[in-house]
């Protein structure tokens, strides 16, 4: 009973790092896959081989390895250590975690974002050329809202898997939930702490698809 | 004589447009006056959406002028700067083939959204333009509607209110029926015929021989990229000259 009780106590503290990383990963992903998605379409050949480049990379290695090469690259590369950088109450493991993760998710979410740019008929674009929208209006009032119904499916996917991905963040030793379990489970030769932070996870993911499901809903009223 | 001149809408001249190695407008030229309905007709691919589409901004001429509402477009095949090309959109509407509607708008924010923000119309003065076109286009009752909640023919006199709320000065339309089953697009061309009562300047691609020849004043015939013949609306159906024209027209 005691030991469960700590337990509970390790992964709520925990916890608030997982939320986190997941939190921070969204505010900065979601952005920067727009911009990478642009990029993507570029006309200029360069420019867009290099963002194809980019999200093939980061798609196609391991996000633990990023994140190792993030935390451990400047220092054993170019010698520079980061390792006493303090931004608030965030130390550069966390932050090497949040940079790692941005970088990954923004690469699967410019492509989500891609497809549904892609998806949208030039008639949308050009009925609002000959009423007279500029650039900027035809992006934020007819194509962008279009574009975020249709991708909201796959980029709900994404959000659930990252919910998950935040364990990986142990490989850095981030304090985070799983990192939390681990070191408990092994205190205790238990595998109790690993089951409750399954549930913790799970109910994270409960309460995400929750809030998209509705978001969705409140999408469909036009088809 | 500068007075008709004044009152020429649209004015085309010797308009060149090639994709890639295919020319598709091989020197088109002509001339709407303020109130006239001017059909287009013609076989499938010979060039009538480019021709719209050139004089829409959609497409870049490779030469030639076009002149809208007495600001010229483009001569030579070289544009005016952004700022009139923008100035002279407000001086024409088009209607789109598959209307083109925006799916996540109310019909009434598909008709009052470029009032409100590109003609910087209060929201009150909008709403009376709409209700007054939904009126016109007997739709009133589906103001709050989705697009895609209506039949094609509703989307489509949604889309002609659409292209009216910004009171052009003239309207073209690329095959405003084709789209639609054929029950449908009665509706449609009934509120075409009354814009053409009200004198509204129109240009419309179309396939329906008999409402051409009922509600334009004149009829181009288009083949290969080029006028092969035109005329006043009954004369040229009922009686063409050109052996294209005939041989076209033998088919309805
Ligand atoms: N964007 C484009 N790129 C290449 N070819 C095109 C394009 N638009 C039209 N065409 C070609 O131009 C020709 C004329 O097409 P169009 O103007 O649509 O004819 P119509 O409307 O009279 O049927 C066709 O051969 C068509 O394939
Ligand atoms: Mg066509």
């Amino acid at each position: 009973m005691q030991a469960l009780q700590s337990t509970l106590i390790q992964l709520v503290q925990g916890l608030k790092f997982t939320i986190g990383i997941f939190f921070f990963t969204l505010i900065f992903s979601i952005p920067l896959g727009l911009l990478v998605s642009k990029g993507r379409m570029s006309k200029i050949r360069i420019v867009s081989v290099i963002f194809q480049l980019y999200i093939s990379i980061l798609r196609g290695t391991p996000l633990m390895l990023q994140l190792l090469l993030v935390y451990f690259g400047p220092y054993y590369i170019f010698g520079v250590n980061l390792g006493s950088i303090q931004i608030g109450p965030f130390n550069y493991r966390f932050i090497a975690t949040i940079i790692a993760f941005t970088l990954n998710y923004a690469a699967y979410f410019a492509e989500i974002f891609r497809g549904g740019i892609q998806s949208m008929s030039k008639g949308q674009y050009e009925a609002a050329t000959v009423l007279g929208f500029s650039r900027m209006q035809t992006y934020f009032k007819i194509i962008l809202p279009q574009v975020v119904k249709r991708v909201l499916p796959s980029v709900s996917n994404e959000i659930i898997t990252l919910v998950k991905d935040t364990s990986l963040a142990q490989v850095l030793s981030v304090t985070e939930m799983f990192t939390k379990a681990s070191a408990a489970a092994s205190a205790q030769v238990s595998v109790i702490p690993f089951i409750v932070a399954g549930a913790f996870y799970y109910a994270m993911n409960l309460i995400v698809e929750t809030i998209l499901n509705r978001v969705e809903k409140s999408m469909s009223y036009y088809s | 004589m500068p007075d008709t001149e004044k009152d020429i809408v649209l004015e085309i001249t010797d308009v060149h447009k090639s994709f890639g190695d295919l020319e598709v407008l091989k020197g088109i030229s002509a001339k709407v006056g303020r109130g006239e309905v001017v059909a287009v007709i013609g076989p499938s691919g010979g060039g009538k959406s480019t021709l719209l589409r050139c004089a829409t901004t959609l497409e870049r001429v490779d030469s030639g002028r076009i002149v809208i509402g007495g600001d010229v477009l483009c001569e030579n095949g070289s544009y005016c700067d952004k700022k009139l090309e923008k100035e002279i959109r407000s001086k024409f509407g088009l209607v789109f083939q598959n209307f083109n509607l925006f799916p996540h708008f109310s019909v009434k924010r598909n008709i009052t959204e470029a009032l409100i923000h590109v003609h910087k119309k209060s929201r009150e003065e909008a709403d009376d333009i709409c209700k007054h076109l939904l009126e016109k286009m007997d739709l009133v009752e589906k103001a709050d509607a989705y697009p895609c909640n209506l039949s094609g023919g509703q989307q489509q006199r949604v889309s002609i209110a659409r292209a009216l709320a910004t009171n052009p000065e003239i309207i073209f339309f690329d095959e405003p029926t084709s789209a639609l089953d054929p029950e449908l697009t009665k509706g449609v061309l009934t509120v075409i015929k009354e814009l053409a009562k009200e004198k509204m300047t129109m240009v419309i691609v179309t396939h329906e021989m008999s409402f051409a020849r009922d509600v334009a004043d004149r009829i181009v015939f288009m083949d290969g990229g080029v006028i092969v013949e035109e005329g006043s609306a009954y004369d040229l159906v009922t009686n063409p000259r050109q052996e294209r024209t005939k041989a076209f027209l033998a088919g309805y």
